[in-house]
């Protein structure tokens, strides 16, 4: 008997971006797409029909796509405990600027124009009742900065004391929203303090190059 | 002297400034321009003494200026202040002239080491 021909009904991958390469990605059979997966600190942009993923408590998640390149990108930051001064200009909350910064370039830097940016914004749970809410902190800083930069936001669901499973379809903009019980609370808030205490222990400084 | 900074983000433009003054370089003359375009155009107005640039931005980029300065025969000190800094944007940097490439983020510390021989 002639063996059956196996046919793959999972499609390429889109192409990646080369400063993207590492990052891993799988099939969501549910959506039919290719999905990644971040984390706290981390972006990505995509070229493609793919998903980003992320699960928020007090972090926030801005998802920029621009509609006539279609491409978008999802970051995912939060503000450090010892950030006091939210404005966009404080020295703590650069790191959101940064984050700001490095998926809107991205966009910019492949077709996109500031102008037709479309911003969704998730996260800023108060996910711990005894500690100081971090969350608002987030929800404060990412308003100022947009309102800084002048870019409008389409769609937002941010606060409350539910984390969320974000699901963002970079190339239409579609968004699918879980609110978890908060039974995953604790598990979200130990993957968030060990990203913030790793930025606390990080100095604010890049490098520099003298020529 | 005459400073200026050229980025399209708002907050960037802001956050460099604060910096600079954090640094002690407040009492100079800061301005800013939102792209390249911009920027050459104050550049041939205003003559600063020293120019720090975004390097993506819309109409001209960080890289366009300096190469427009460079065809005018425009030799202000010019350096990158960048949110990535890849081995080719610092080769790129390097062969048009500029003098130095920071990435972000940025201390006043840093500032204030790297750009004092230039705001002496």
């Amino acid at each position: 008997m002639a063996p059956l021909a196996v046919q793959s009904t999972i499609p390429e991958r889109p192409e990646v971006m080369p400063q993207f390469r590492s990052v891993k990605s799988y099939w969501d059979a549910q959506h039919g797409r290719h999905t990644v997966r971040i984390l706290p600190g981390e972006y990505y942009v995509s070229t493609g029909d793919e998903i980003i993923t992320t699960l928020l408590g007090s972090c926030v998640s801005a998802c920029i796509r621009d509609p006539q390149t279609g491409m978008g990108g999802m970051n995912h930051f939060l503000l450090p405990e010892s950030c006091d001064d939210r404005a966009v200009v404080g020295s703590r909350a650069r790191y959101g600027t940064y984050a700001m910064e490095h998926l809107i370039n991205v966009l910019l830097a492949n077709g996109g124009r500031r102008e037709r940016l479309e911003v969704k914004l998730f996260g800023g749970s108060r996910i711990m009742k005894n500690a100081t809410d971090v969350g608002e902190r987030n929800i404060a800083f990412i308003r100022d900065y947009l309102r800084t930069e002048n870019i409008p936001v389409l769609k937002e669901d941010l606060g409350g004391t539910h984390p969320r499973k974000v699901l963002y379809f970079a190339a239409s903009g579609r968004v699918l929203i879980k609110k978890l019980p908060l039974s995953e609370n604790t598990q979200i808030s130990e993957l968030e303090s060990s990203y913030e205490q790793a930025i606390i222990k990080k100095p604010v400084a890049g490098d520099v190059d003298l020529f | 002297m005459k400073i200026l900074v050229v980025d399209d983000s708002l907050a960037m433009r802001m956050i460099v400034i604060k910096t600079l003054r954090e640094a002690g370089f407040g009492g100079h003359d800061i301005s800013q321009a939102e792209d390249g375009v911009k920027g050459l155009a104050s550049v041939k107005e205003d003559k600063p003494d020293l120019i720090l640039c975004d390097w993506n931005m819309p109409n001209m980029t960080g890289p366009e200026l300096l190469e427009a300065l460079n065809t005018e025969g425009i030799s202000t000190t010019f350096g990158f202040v960048t949110t990535e800094g890849t081995d080719a944007m610092r080769d790129k940097a390097t062969e048009l002239g500029a003098r130095f490439v920071i990435t972000k983020p940025f201390t006043p510390e840093c500032f204030r080491a790297e750009l004092g021989q230039y705001l002496a």
